[in-house]
């Protein structure tokens, strides 16, 4: 029998989180636009529209500090940031485009060295995706290997269902135990129908396929025709769910002060300057090609991941009209 | 602080000696002030480490002196941006913050019982310094040692004190130069560019590890003279220097293609760098 929350139990299920001191977020409508925001009670919950930015900076902030420094008494002491503090976070009602987000960026801030910043959020967080049931003419999630009932990255999935209500499936510990401690909220029914995606036909692109292809094109006509018009204004990174590139700066003065981490893009001209005034990336094809390489190619190289989900906000935000979704169906469309 | 789990917070350390290479380029010499951290911090020439003077952010150098020196570590750097001139601004005494040794090294031990060819450019014999004096310290363990080694002009050498000490020992082959009107009338060294001086020098290949480092330019140009008296690609090391900011594999700036200089670099054969897309 199909498992099932109803839509007044599941903001019913957000006001006790909330009463549980946990940081609850989700989309809820902020002025003229929905964005991911906590949420005081479950009524504020609006799975209308996908959030203008994505989910990402949940898990790794806009901007947070990585130390504070003081000087006294000609003595520099250097503190760390209390990590225990972060609260116990549910991310709630994130389609398959954000709540795969994490999933894919778990690699880059825990091999090797590990960012403690990301991974404790991570550790405290629990995600419950939906299904995404109306896709718009930007989204492209097929493509990059997901769907918009893609369950990777959620503890818990919910599926919108015809005459209201939700069916769920808890993928992870964490899911079940959010489950097993809220179950009177939970129940089960006869038969359930899911709402069915009305949105465009996306193409299933073979991801292999594009790589091979930017395997052997690191040097392609292709990058000048698609970034010549780029302004390098960076808005596709920054509302990327994946894109994590960062600075590290200093706040203060050099008696007080702090050290953060915050976003950065790879389209920026300075990105990559050096202090001799070279740069490896002097020009904005250069740059656009990375931002393309290192989506579908280089990540993968590295973590065999693709580091897009389709979400289309690029294509939304940028203001010359670079899309893309196009760009790697050009790219899949290529013999050679 | 080296207990936290924080990969970015850095040890502290107290600049212990402060010396002026050229009117731009300085040496800061840093004791750490933990002593566990004194004892502990170990590194291998080649690696970098994120220096930071507080208040202005950190900047990325190689560790400048040798592994095989104790209890303390130099860094050479330019005052060209808001990290470095907040680092010439400290004095004797004052404190910075040091997070590393990031990255990987020069092999040195593969290089055991062979003849070795250092040739460095203006601000990169830094790099190659740790790796000269790590040699020196071992000395009987390689076979010739030919350091060729120039910058624009006379004042612009590094580490003068350490190249006439190199000049007056008979275990090392020196050949500095300069730019062509860089020279001024005392000057003992040659006039031309590095690649060509190098070729003039012709050191044999037979035997023989070349370490190269300079800026992108000469390195371009000193490949060709390296193939031509005979060294093979694997023969060739060089360091990358790109621009970096978390050291860690993290925040995207070092790669050169999929390649990330801090992680899989900054050392690389010239094989390796002829292997990556080319955008350097």
């Amino acid at each position: 029998m199909p498992q099932i929350i109803t839509e007044a139990n599941l903001r019913n299920l957000i006001d006790l989180l909330v009463k549980e001191a946990k940081l609850v977020v989700g989309p809820k409508q902020a002025g003229t636009v929905v964005l991911y925001e906590p949420l005081a009670t479950g009524s504020e919950l609006n799975l209308d529209a996908l959030p203008r930015r994505s989910s990402k900076e949940l898990f790794f902030p806009v901007c947070e500090n990585i130390l504070t420094y003081r000087k006294e008494g000609g003595v520099t002491k250097v503190s760390d940031v209390d990590r225990s503090r972060f609260p116990e976070t549910v991310l709630i009602g994130a389609p398959p485009c954000d709540a795969s987000s994490p999933s894919i960026l778990d690699a880059v801030f825990s091999w090797d060295y590990h960012d403690e910043f990301y991974l404790e959020r991570r550790r405290k967080s629990t995600i419950i995706g939906i299904a995404c049931t109306k896709g718009d003419d930007a989204c492209f999630c097929t493509a990059v290997g997901l769907a918009p009932d893609a369950q990777q990255g959620s503890d818990l999935f919910l599926t919108p269902l015809k005459g209201g209500g939700f069916a769920y499936t808890a993928l992870s510990e964490k899911g079940e135990s959010l489950v097993a401690a809220h179950a009177g909220l939970f129940g089960n029914v006869p038969t359930a129908e899911p709402v069915e995606f009305a949105g465009q036909d996306t193409e299933k692109l073979d991801l292999a396929k594009i790589k091979n292809w930017l395997d052997r094109h690191f040097e392609d006509p292709l990058w000048e025709s698609i970034s010549d018009i780029c302004i390098g204004c960076g808005a596709c990174a920054f509302i990327c769910p994946a894109c994590h590139c960062f600075d590290i700066n200093d706040e203060g003065s050099a008696d007080h002060g702090s050290r953060r981490k915050h976003w950065d893009a790879c389209g920026f001209s300075k990105f990559t300057n050096h202090a001799s005034g070279h740069n490896p990336r002097d020009i904005q094809n250069k740059r656009y090609r990375n931002r393309i390489m290192h989506k579908f190619k280089y990540y993968d190289d590295k973590f065999g991941k693709t580091l897009c989900t389709g979400c289309g906000r690029c294509i939304r935000a940028c203001p010359v009209g670079i899309d893309i979704a196009e760009i790697i169906s050009t790219i899949h469309g290529k013999e050679d | 602080m080296c207990q936290s789990d924080n990969i970015y917070l850095p040890n502290l350390a107290t600049i212990e000696a402060i010396v002026d290479e050229t009117p731009d380029v300085r040496t800061l010499r840093l004791v750490f002030q933990d002593e566990a951290v004194r004892e502990s911090f170990s590194f291998r020439a080649g690696q970098f480490a994120e220096y930071s003077a507080f208040g202005s952010g950190e900047s990325t150098f190689c560790i400048a002196s040798p592994p095989t020196r104790k209890g303390y570590i130099e860094c050479c750097f330019r005052g060209v941006g808001r990290v470095t001139e907040a680092l010439r601004e400290l004095e004797v005494g004052d404190t910075v913050g040091v997070r590393g040794p990031y990255g990987n090294s020069f092999p040195i031990e593969k290089f055991y019982g062979k003849n070795l060819v250092f040739i460095a450019g203006g601000i990169a014999l830094p790099p190659l310094r740790t790796v000269i004096w790590n040699c020196l310290d071992l000395r009987e363990k390689f076979g010739d040692i030919t350091i060729v080694y120039g910058a624009r002009s006379e004042s612009d050498l590094v580490y003068k004190r350490e190249l006439a000490e190199w000049q007056e020992r008979d275990d090392v082959r020196l050949v500095k130069c300069v730019d062509p009107g860089g020279n001024g009338p005392d000057f003992d060294g040659k006039v031309g560019f590095v690649p060509h001086v190098l070729e003039e020098a012709a050191p044999s290949a037979e035997n023989t590890i070349a370490l190269v480092c300079g800026p992108p330019v000469m390195i371009k140009f000193t490949l060709p003279v390296l193939e031509r008296l005979g060294f093979s690609d694997d023969a060739i090391y060089t360091t990358l220097e790109n621009r970096m900011k978390c050291g860690v594999g993290k925040c995207g700036r070092c790669n050169v293609g999929n390649v990330y200089v801090c992680k899989d670099g900054p050392v690389f054969t010239a094989r390796e760098v002829k292997a990556m897309s080319q955008e350097f």
